[in-house]
């Protein structure tokens, strides 16, 4: 479907000075961070810190629609914050003066990729803000406000990772939202699985990080910039000289870059094998693992991909790496998500599973497609995690689809139930009517049109069925089928007292949440919206990505029609089994959901009496040790710990012994330097006022006397 | 003589407010006399504003708050000086610290006898009241450094640096009423009087040697005619003397006993002011001779095998110091901050191993001096990283001192809070007074030179500079100083937050005085500021190290009545084009 004269042989577009409304954005922001601080230390035990977050992110969603309503993205706006970091120095090279300039201005780059994430980073974060409002109220007081003020501040680093034009403020941002994923998976600090799993993230984060700064490092080297103005100015020569087939003008240095920053962009967006932290996450609030987990924060790596997209370009192998991790981590996930039973996990790993697909998309030249996907996804992921937080929220904790069932059937969850339907037909992908569909479809399509790349696409397709199947097991057992429950062993402990139920004392804890209570107006209203909007989008975009493939086609991530190299010419046209592509994979990918939705029909709604059992249960005996290895993951973590953890857990008690037996000896010796020569020096501080003038003018005798021996 | 003046208006309107301080303070309603701090403080942002506006544009200038047209009589007096630019950076940077210093003596005199007064039980004696003066000396000590700062003379030299000590000295006598403040302020007095006579010896040995008193005229004898051994003596003195400004070794005995006599908050002051008005004259004379002398050797040790004679024969067009200078100025640098890191070690008194320390900065500070304005970047200017050092110590030594002047303990038998003093004092101050204790671990941790911090920023330079001028041993004993610092400084950062007071300790209580505590977490944010922020001062600094190696001969000639005669021959808009760059 996607031709190539729809992407192929787009001018450099034009930079030029504005946008500076965006600079509302991190400003408001701060000031969310700020207000909440101030509550804290003003003891505020209401609400007020979520309205005035909410608020907050309202304007700044409204500062990005107008900045975009009035600049478009014909051009690229630079919006100049201030001067931020300016140093430059001169020194000689082979004996030629040479000037250096280290800049990295507090200043936004403002292309349609920019305003496409932003869109939906601000949109989605009033949205979800709002629902935490209610979800959160449990906790009313300096938790509320820790809450929303990290929660302000990711949003506020997330602003300068999408909107930074140096790589050093997207750094920056790249580490902020990093830290405040780790404060807010360990929200429930007293919960040592919360704890655990937040440094698990932080520490598999590193791991990425270390990979992007070497790779932001070695563009320094290379390039003797950090802007992006520069260095893409920069590329664009070498890919003039791709289009003309010279794959070996290009020093290994830069093909190196994007297989480093590609490292940065894995670890952010739990990539094989750098997904392990992601499922953990889910410690974290559900509005959390929503916002920052679904929706924006892990597509930060498909977007530092989509930014440097002129870089990926450059190597041979960067893009086709990018596919094929993406394609084996969507199968991957998905094979785990399938045999899971905590219904926010199985979201868990079809975020990572969906990721996956978002970079296939981009490695398959397609990063409209990967775009969309990025688009769509944070629409439906949300919706899905809102709802799954909707019935964690009333059910005092309950994830267990083995212990909850027909939730639709009962009082007040009307809402939540569409919303939830609405979400699993997007993942699934079902035809026509779900922009899910849509986006997945251009991926796909894309796929199989490149004749280098038809494996992928039929280990997409492959998932495709599967997401099918785990998405609707969650819905046919959770919402549907015969009403039947058992209640978490939630019970909000010690925030009893300010509970949102009301402020008369409540019968003992246990009697309380004996019955399950439905959502609210805000978790309500925001399924709602983001249910309609998943909908709402489809005119816009079916076409070609319609109104997101023009926000891509001026951006840096438009494809320029160099990869020569991955046999993507005008005259390679790849196949799906003898028919076009894209035409058939409208069809084929169509069906292929539907019969995973079938099949988890007749497995877990069909025939279902009890929450427990369903007909799955007679089949997996049949299938062997299999579904045991996939509920166990795998065993990557065990694997992970076994090949990684424990060898550095040795390694670091030798180092310790050594550290503190041998290096810590030599250091006491020469830390008794100090004090030795001290105590030496002390009886001449006499506090005698002429023994003090007698050692003055014997030093300056002394001192002089040391100059005329030693100068002349 | 109208462009002099207006070149010395931040001093001017320091002047006229400490007229009117000394007049408000005697006032009978404790409302007037409070308002003097008031006064000295508006005085204080007068001059920074003076100083930051009239001074710095080389072309016009028009000072905002009287409307004067300050581009040419100005350029002419900046012309004339080896580090033209200086001055401005220097007073603003003085009325900055000065600010935050004064914020932190709110109370620190008379509160004894106020506390009476309010009470009923006295009457206001103008002769016991201490107020007047104490801020009038205040304000007298800066006009001297902003003086210092100005000097182009060495006979202004050594009056602007008597202006800045001599008031400290009654400002250590009367900062408490205990006997150990009297006592250190006898010593600082009398050593004192030694420094100053070492100095006034050298200044007069230079004048014999040259002829001259202005220093530009000094310097371009010297560049005309080499350095005579009488010059180069009277010189040598010079800084020998001044070592005492800056507690450099072997001049540095009083720094513990006095900053231990002294009220915290001035020990925080001595921290400050008496240091940057001698590195200011050190930077002054040390310009004068010129960093341009080819050394034939790198470092002290190969400095003592090389053949001795040669070292002697300075010749022009290096760039370092004559050797001689060189030499002592590397001597006491090591010897400085190796004497004054050892004894912090062995403290147990929170001010003691602040004033250890702050003899271990202006090792650091050497240095600088030593590497001098030869590079064209902040890395690679010494002179720059002395500068920029001075603003940073002096913001952060002032959160340090202003915290302790914010604690007391109870009262002793003379009626007067304990002072915060030894270590076990500040033990859990995070927990139990917050804002000040983590200003306190702030400020430490940037003295330490912990890397985000200012303090790093600030020693960063010290060691590239001393690279960049071959200095390796030098920038060696640096590090290793540095490290024997951090003992010390984590010492002082990791106790109030680490550390919990034993039971039976005497709790520290806030004192009254709330601006001492504003002092404290203005400084500490101040230092995460420019921590974050600070290329802007850092740029500014640079500009400030920009030094004329040989000055312009002296066109603007005087006339009988001290008038500059050019001005009558060109005109008052035209300045010479050298002045344009």
């Amino acid at each position: 479907m996607l031709s190539q004269e729809h992407i192929t042989g787009h001018a450099a577009t034009a930079i030029d000075e504005g946008g500076m409304l965006t600079m509302l954005v991190p400003a408001l922001t701060i000031l969310a961070v700020v207000l909440c601080g101030l509550f804290a230390a003003m003891r505020v035990k209401n609400k007020a810190p979520a309205f005035v977050t909410v608020a907050l992110l309202a304007a700044s969603f409204v500062a990005v629609l107008m900045t975009y309503l009035n600049l478009g993205v014909e051009k690229t706006w630079i919006a100049h914050g201030f001067d931020w970091i300016n140093f430059s120095w001169s020194g000689s090279e082979n004996r030629k003066l040479t000037t250096h300039a280290l800049i990295a201005n507090f200043s936004f780059y403002l292309d349609g990729l920019t305003i496409l994430w932003m869109l939906f980073v601000t949109g989605l974060g009033t949205l979800i803000a709002l629902y935490a409002s209610e979800y959160m109220s449990h906790d009313v007081g300096a938790g509320y406000c820790r809450f929303f003020a990290a929660f302000s501040l990711f949003v506020f680093s997330m602003a300068c990772l999408v909107m930074a034009d140096n790589f050093l403020l997207l750094y920056l941002g790249w580490e902020g939202v990093g830290l405040c994923s780790y404060l807010l998976i360990g929200y429930f600090y007293k919960k040592p699985s919360a704890v655990a799993a937040a440094k698990k993230a932080f520490i598999v984060n590193r791991i990425g990080d270390l990979f992007l700064a070497l790779g932001i490092m070695l563009i320094y080297t290379h390039f003797g910039s950090l802007e992006y103005t520069t260095v893409f100015a920069q590329t664009e020569t070498y890919i003039e000289a791709l289009k003309e087939g010279n794959l070996e003008v290009i020093p290994a240095t830069v093909q190196l870059i994007p297989l480093l920053l590609m490292g940065g962009a894995f670890g952010k967006s739990a990539q094989l094998p750098l997904y392990v932290w992601l499922p953990d996450a889910m410690e974290g609030p559900t509005p959390v693992s929503a916002l920052i987990h679904a929706a924006t924060m892990v597509t930060a790596g498909v977007f530092l991909v989509a930014r440097t997209y002129p870089l990926f370009l450059l190597s041979e192998h960067a893009l086709p790496a990018v596919a094929w991790i993406g394609a084996l981590t969507a199968f991957f996930s998905a094979t785990i998500g399938m045999a899971q039973f905590d219904i926010k996990r199985i979201m868990a790993y079809s975020t990572v599973s969906q990721l996956g697909y978002m970079f296939c998309g981009l490695g398959v030249l397609t990063s409209v497609g990967g775009a969309f996907h990025v688009f769509t996804h944070a629409f439906f992921k949300a919706m899905l995690f809102l709802a799954c937080g909707a019935v964690m929220h009333g059910f005092a904790g309950q994830l267990d689809l083995r212990k909850l069932s027909g939730v639709g059937f009962m009082r007040g969850w009307k809402v939540t139930t569409v919303a939830m339907l609405v979400g699993c037909l997007n993942l699934a992908g079902f035809p026509i009517i779900t922009s899910g569909y849509w986006s997945k479809d251009m991926i796909l399509g894309e796929a199989f049109a490149n004749p280098h790349t038809q494996a992928i696409g039929w280990i997409l397709l492959l998932t495709a069925g599967l997401t099918a199947y785990y998405t609707f097991r969650v819905f046919f057992r959770v919402f549907v089928g015969p009403v039947q429950y058992e209640m978490g062993d939630e019970h909000h402990g010690a925030h009893e007292d300010a509970h949102g139920h009301g402020e008369a004392t409540h019968a003992p804890a246990h009697a309380t949440h004996a019955t399950p209570h439905a959502p609210g107006w805000a978790i309500n209203t925001v399924l709602a919206v983001l249910a309609i909007s998943a909908f709402a989008i489809i005119p816009f975009t079916y076409s070609h990505g319609g109104w997101v493939h023009t926000m891509i086609e001026g951006s840096t991530a438009r494809y320029e029609g160099a990869a020569a190299y991955l046999g993507h010419g005008e005259h390679a046209h790849g196949t799906f089994l003898g028919f076009e592509a894209h035409g058939a994979l409208m069809v084929v990918s169509g069906i292929v959901g539907a019969i995973g939705i079938v099949i988890a029909w007749w497995l877990h709604y069909a025939g279902r009496t009890t929450a427990a059992t369903s007909r799955a249960d007679a089949l997996l005996p049949k299938l062997g040790p299999i579904p045991r290895w996939a509920q166990h993951k795998w065993y990557v973590d065990e694997f992970y710990d076994f090949l990684i953890v424990r060898p550095l857990w040795v390694l670091s008690n030798i180092f310790h012994f050594i550290d503190q037996y041998i290096v810590d000896g030599i250091v006491d010796l020469f830390g008794a330097a100090p004090s030795l020569t001290g105590k030496a020096v002390r009886p001449s501080q006499s506090g005698e006022l002429h023994s003090y003038a007698a050692w003055m003018a014997g030093g300056m005798a002394v001192l002089i006397l040391i100059v005329i021996l030693v100068a002349t | 003589m109208s462009g002099r003046l207006a070149f010395v208006n931040p001093e001017i309107a320091l002047f006229a407010g400490t007229c009117v301080v000394m007049v408000l303070g005697l006032s009978r309603t404790f409302r007037t006399r409070k308002a003097s701090a008031w006064v000295a403080g508006a005085a204080i942002v007068v001059a920074g504003f003076l100083a930051w506006f009239s001074t710095p544009s080389l072309s016009e200038a028009v000072c905002p708050i009287t409307g004067h047209l300050f581009s040419e009589p100005v350029t002419a007096s900046q012309g004339q000086m080896l580090l033209p630019e200086m001055v401005p950076f220097a007073k603003t940077m003085i009325a900055a610290v000065g600010l935050m210093l004064l914020l932190a003596m709110a109370g620190t005199v008379d509160r004894a006898d106020e506390e009476r007064i309010a009470a009923g039980r006295a009457t206001f004696d103008p002769l016991r009241s201490n107020r007047a003066e104490f801020y009038a000396f205040f304000l007298f000590s800066l006009t001297g450094l902003m003086l210092t700062a100005s000097a182009d003379d060495l006979i202004w030299l050594f009056l602007a640096l008597e202006l800045t000590s001599l008031p400290t000295y009654i400002m250590v006598a009367i900062s408490t009423s205990r006997n150990r403040s009297r006592e250190a302020a006898v010593k600082y007095f009398f050593l004192g009087a030694l420094g100053a006579a070492v100095f006034l010896y050298g200044f007069t040995l230079i004048y014999g040697g040259t002829g001259s008193t202005n220093l530009n005229e000094i310097a371009s004898s010297f560049r005309e005619h080499g350095i005579s051994t009488l010059a180069m003596a009277g010189v040598l003195m010079s800084l020998l003397g001044l070592a005492f400004k800056i507690a450099a070794v072997p001049m540095h005995y009083y720094t513990p006993d006095v900053y231990e006599g002294a009220a915290p908050q001035v020990s925080g002051f001595l921290a400050f002011v008496p240091k940057a008005a001698g590195f200011i004259a050190i930077l002054l004379l040390t310009a004068a001779v010129g960093w341009e002398y080819a050394g034939g050797a790198v470092g002290v040790n190969s400095l003592m095998a090389s053949d001795a004679p040669e070292a002697l024969r300075q010749v022009a067009g290096g760039k370092q110091l004559p050797e001689v200078l060189r030499l002592t100025l590397w001597v006491m640098a090591a010897l400085t901050m190796t004497v004054g890191n050892v004894l912090a070690v062995l403290q147990t008194s929170v001010k003691r191993i602040l004033a250890y320390s702050s003899i271990a900065h202006s090792g650091y500070m050497l240095v600088g001096v030593i590497a001098g304005p030869v590079g064209d970047t902040f890395t690679r200017n010494g002179v720059a990283a002395v500068l920029f050092y001075l603003l940073a110590y002096g913001v952060t030594s002032a959160g340090t001192f202003a915290v302790l002047a914010a604690l007391e303990r109870s009262r002793d038998r003379s009626g007067e809070p304990g002072e915060v003093e030894h270590l076990h004092d500040i033990r859990g101050l995070c927990a139990s007074h917050p804002a000040l204790g983590w200003a306190f671990v702030i400020c430490n941790l940037s003295l330490l030179g912990l890397p985000p911090l200012l303090g790093f920023f600030g020693k960063l330079p010290l060691f590239t500079a001393g690279i960049a001028a071959g200095e390796i041993p030098l920038v060696v004993i640096l590090g290793v100083n540095s490290a024997i610092g951090a003992y010390y400084y984590l010492r002082l950062a990791f106790t109030p937050f680490l550390e919990k007071p034993e039971d039976d300790a005497e709790p520290v209580a806030a004192a009254p005085f709330r601006s001492r505590a504003v002092a404290a977490v203005a400084s500490a944010a101040v230092v995460l500021a420019l921590s974050a922020f600070g290329g802007r001062a850092m740029v500014m600094s640079l500009n400030a190290a920009k030094y004329r190696p040989s000055p312009l001969p002296l066109e603007v000639k005087h006339d009988v009545n001290g008038e500059p005669a050019a001005h009558d021959v060109a005109g008052v808009e035209r300045a010479p084009d050298d002045f344009h760059e």
